[in-house]
């Protein structure tokens, strides 16, 4: 990956942009999980 | 009135404190608000003594913890110039960017009693202006995600390196496609002026998000 910003004034030291390599949980893995808690509970209720 | 240097009282690690916890609580309310993941993972809580929804999915809690847990020696330096919170969509580039800019002085001039007191009231007041930043932005497309950029400089790197390995968390070099927004509208939310620390919080929104 290449460096997004030039050079700043602060004596070379350039300017980054960083972000973490992993991305956060999709929407679709998300979903998944809400479904499996809405079910785990409407079991344990009707125990 | 005293005036301190920022080796005085571990200052930076307060302040870091102080900003990773409000940017814990802020990034959840962007999550809920602009509805990247499901009303439902959102529980009510109390932060600053307003309401917030923050999320009770385990992976995205740890996932924001450990960004800001890499992020945190950055603020302690002083060496974070920006906290982005970039919501993009579907092909990855960003429709919103939610920058909180950071700046801290280098001597602090505190009168101690109502220095906290006064943050959290500021700190209270970007929190309520996120919870209704929906009014002024357009719906995003659907199947949008996010991301946390930092801006810092090469140098101020090696700050993160040992957090990055302890919490098995690597961060890289942003592309251009990340950081990148065409023709951006700019809405500034908040600024706050504390003695230990100045931020503002403006949202650059893409022009045609579909």
């Amino acid at each position: 990956r290449e460096q997004t910003e030039p050079s700043s004034s602060s004596g070379g030291d350039k300017k980054v942009i960083l972000l973490p390599c992993k991305n956060p949980p999709s929407r679709e893995r998300v979903n998944l999980w809400l479904e499996a808690r809405r079910q785990y509970e409407s079991l344990r209720k009707g125990r | 009135m005293t005036t301190l240097t920022r080796q005085d009282l571990n200052f930076g690690q307060v302040v870091a404190d102080i900003l990773c916890e409000f940017l814990e609580v802020a990034i959840h309310l962007i999550l809920y608000v602009r509805e990247v993941y499901p009303s439902g993972i959102f529980q009510k809580r109390k932060k600053y003594n307003v309401p917030v929804q923050m999320s009770c999915h385990p992976e995205l809690n740890q996932y924001i913890q450990d960004t800001l847990y890499c992020i945190k020696p950055l603020i302690e330096k002083n060496d974070a110039e920006k906290v982005v919170v970039v919501i993009m969509d579907k092909e990855h580039h960003p429709v919103e960017r939610f920058v909180f800019e950071i700046s801290q002085p280098t001597l602090l001039s505190i009168s101690s009693d109502t220095l906290l007191s006064h943050v959290e009231q500021l700190l209270r007041a970007f929190i309520l202006k996120i919870s209704v930043c929906d009014a002024v932005l357009n719906n995003n497309p659907p199947g949008c995600s996010f991301s946390v950029l930092v801006h810092t400089r090469d140098a101020a790197t090696r700050n993160m390196e040992k957090v990055q390995v302890i919490k098995d968390f690597p961060w890289i070099v942003a592309d251009e496609q990340e950081v990148h927004m065409q023709e951006p509208r700019l809405i500034p939310l908040k600024t706050m002026t504390s003695d230990i620390v100045k931020m503002q919080l403006y949202v650059e929104e893409r022009a045609q998000k579909t």
